[in-house]
């Protein structure tokens, strides 16, 4: 057998200069967090200095690719987007699936570094030879679309790919994304780290083919993994897709609503999965290399171009904002994606301002002026909000730019108390009073709270746990959610098929083996997701992390839900805190929550690299 | 009479959001639910067991997958998929 899964190499760009690099990437290293965003993790460590400016130019963006990309297997065509996020100074990663995926490992690499700033706004061109920085007038501060701006760049460069910048990115909003064919690395404001670095797009070629160490028992295993992948686990995205999630968390109250202030929403049956289907669905769609096909496509109005949504989506411009128009929500949904920014830090952040709104907390003046308008419900309020925040045009729209945690800061009194965030990252649409082990994922998770990095909410969906309740055994649950969710974007493989995957560890380690050639076991790849999670905390705690961090709002420990099947539920406070101790005992960290001093040197050559 | 709720899948297989069924635990009201609406068997409920990633909320509320889980009039059954992430 031979080798292969890896170029055993990466591109490191440094725009200031601007030159650059090929950094060997040694066996060590790949085997200890595999690629996707364990790579991607370790590489930020080891290319930036402590406590550096996430906006500045020591900043680094890392484009981390997993094995997998390139190779037959179903969903692989993936990336991991990593960077220190300027919304919650802390490791921030996103996913994204596309040709671009597939044409930067075709470069012959596994991983890009950008560091340093450009001397002008730029874009950078990558190849098997390296990269070059293009200056780029034209496309930058012209207001643009993210669909316009690609498609300039598709007929400037026809033989690349890209993944671009909107103007959210430009103008340094905190939760601005990355968009690459109609997918986004949305989280964490990944695009103003970009933008920070004047670069509005990476642009990727690479013709050679990803080395396949066993091809005939790698295509056996993915014609194995297609076949399941068309399965009674993935029905609901094929059929629904994820919008299905609404009625389901209505009925359950689950659903975020009004800015975390209920989990059910009487408007819900408006916008649900099921009527947006029977109405208004006009097709579907899929990443690339994908089976499975999870895209839906809804119509806004006839003759206009129907929108993507995911239930994320939905429930942030829905509900969570007290929205049940469907064609409002549709719109500030594509309004998200072409102007470049995360719809859950979008509906979370403006969601926290409608409260502050109706409250009366902004103080007089412009901000008081501004929100003058703004409350629950205030649809087309929204759509120009969203636009201004882009824009960070107007006085509100410069403060939510902010995201919900640094606004509420500004505010001040008693916002703060309800801003919707876990380490300034907005909540995802899971209410956790009602889904108490996921309040749980949310309240250690590295990235703040997260729906994709820990998929905690399976636990309280399996009748295994009391969903009202986060015990010592959510923290069991929590810790198995975060390692198969940290193995499945290292390798990288879409979420989707974790259902039609019977022993996911062992299964990832036989497609492993099969295309790379290395003797990766499924007890190897356990340890390696608990060290993918150790070298984010790693990179957390150098910089600054404290653990008053893990923690939810005030609001979900002081206020009870108000209605519905979780009606009187509240988070207590002592016991939740113990589930958090849980957590620590049964991740390896001390009793605070910190990587102990033997482990963390133990890891320090493997955080150190040989190369710099 | 006991109320089944459908939801996403369940709901576009059966083509109806809710059934009324005579039972007195979860079994026997899956049996029925499995009896009156075909289209969901094999691959949500399976001769009056719940088919793999499917569960209940009785009454919207705790979820089990307990067959002997007794059921009153007034109990409302909501089928849930366990794949309720994304």
């Amino acid at each position: 057998m031979g080798r292969g899964g890896y170029f055993e190499r990466y591109l490191r760009v440094d725009l200031g200069r601007p030159s650059a690099e090929h950094v060997p990437l040694d066996e060590a290293t790949r085997r200890a967090v595999v690629g996707g965003v364990g790579l991607g993790a370790l590489l930020l460590t080891r290319e930036t200095p402590p406590c550096f400016d996430p906006l500045g130019p020591e900043a680094a963006l890392v484009l981390a690719f997993g094995p997998l990309v390139g190779t037959p297997l179903t969903t692989s065509a993936k990336l991991a987007f990593v960077a220190k996020s300027p919304l919650t100074g802390r490791i921030s990663d996103g996913l994204s699936s596309s040709s671009f995926a597939i044409a930067g490992k075709r470069a012959g690499l596994d991983a890009i570094v950008i560091v340093g700033e450009a001397a002008e706004p730029s874009i950078v061109l990558v190849d098997e030879e390296g990269a070059e920085v293009v200056p780029c007038p034209e496309l930058w501060g012209r207001d643009f679309t993210i669909s316009e701006a690609s498609e300039r760049l598709r007929k400037a460069y026809p033989s690349h790919r890209f993944a671009v910048i909107g103007v959210a990115g430009e103008r340094l909003v905190r939760y601005a994304g990355i968009a690459n064919e109609g997918r986004h690395a949305g989280r964490g404001g990944l695009g103003a780290v970009l933008g920070a670095k004047r670069v509005k797009a990476i642009g990727v070629r690479g013709s050679r083919p990803v080395p396949l160490a066993d091809a005939e028992a790698t295509l056996r295993i993915a014609k194995d993994l297609a076949r399941r992948s068309l399965g009674p686990a993935t029905e609901k995205y094929r059929s629904l897709g994820t919008v299905a999630n609404l009625s389901t968390f209505n009925r359950l109250a689950a659903l975020p609503t009004r800015n975390f202030q209920a989990s059910t929403f009487e408007e819900a049956r408006k916008i649900e999965g099921e009527v947006l289907h029977e109405t208004r669905e006009r097709g579907r769609g899929s990443c690339k290399s994908c089976t499975i096909g999870c895209e839906h496509f809804f119509e806004v109005r006839p003759g206009e171009r129907p929108v993507k949504m995911e239930y994320e989506n939905l429930f942030a411009l829905g509900p969570l904002c007290g929205i049940g128009d469907p064609e409002v929500v549709l719109r500030a949904s594509s309004a998200c994606d072409e102007l470049g920014i995360d719809t859950i830090s979008a509906g979370g952040t403006i969601a926290f301002a409608m409260e502050c709104a109706e409250r009366g907390l902004f103080p007089k003046g412009m901000l008081a002026e501004e929100a003058r308008d703004l409350g629950f419900g205030a649809g087309e309020r929204m759509l120009v909000l969203l636009e201004d925040i882009a824009r960070r045009r107007t006085a509100l729209g410069d403060l939510l730019a902010e995201g919900s945690r640094r606004a509420a800061e500004i505010v001040g009194g008693e916002a703060p108390s309800f801003a919707p965030h876990v380490k300034g990252l907005e909540i995802p649409g899971y209410e956790p009073r009602a889904l108490q082990t996921m309040a749980l994922g949310f309240a250690v998770g590295t990235r703040g709270a997260d729906h994709n990095r820990s998929g905690a909410y399976e636990a309280d969906f399996s009748g295994k746990v009391n969903r009202f309740e986060a015990s010592e055994e959510s923290a069991a649950h929590a810790v198995a959610a975060e390692d198969r969710a940290a193995v499945m974007d290292a390798l990288i493989l879409c979420k989707f098929l974790r259902r039609a995957m019977e022993d996911f560890f062992g299964e990832s380690a036989e497609m492993l083996q099969a295309v790379t050639g290395l003797p990766f076991e499924a007890e190897e790849l356990a340890r390696a997701a608990g060290r993918i999670t150790l070298v984010r905390r790693l990179f957390n705690e150098r910089e600054g992390w404290t653990p008053a961090e893990d923690t939810l709002p005030a609001r979900f420990f002081e206020e009870k839900l108000p209605g519905g099947a979780a009606k009187g539920a509240g988070i207590d406070r002592e016991g939740f805190a113990r589930s958090i101790k849980a957590y620590h005992a049964r991740r390896g960290l001390d009793e605070r929550g910190f990587v102990p001093a033997e482990v963390a040197r133990e890891m320090a050559s493997l955080l150190r690299g040989k190369n710099r | 009479m006991v109320t089944i709720e459908l939801y996403g899948v369940a709901r576009l297989r059966a083509g109806r959001e809710a059934i009324e069924v005579a039972a007195r635990s979860l079994g026997e009201a899956l049996s029925a639910l499995g009896t009156a609406c075909p289209a969901l068997e094999p691959l949500i409920v399976a001769g009056g067991r719940l088919a793999p990633g499917w569960l209940v909320a009785l009454n919207g509320a705790q979820i089990t997958a307990n067959l002997e889980t007794p059921l009153g009039d007034e109990d409302v059954v909501v089928l849930v998929s366990a794949d309720a992430g994304g």
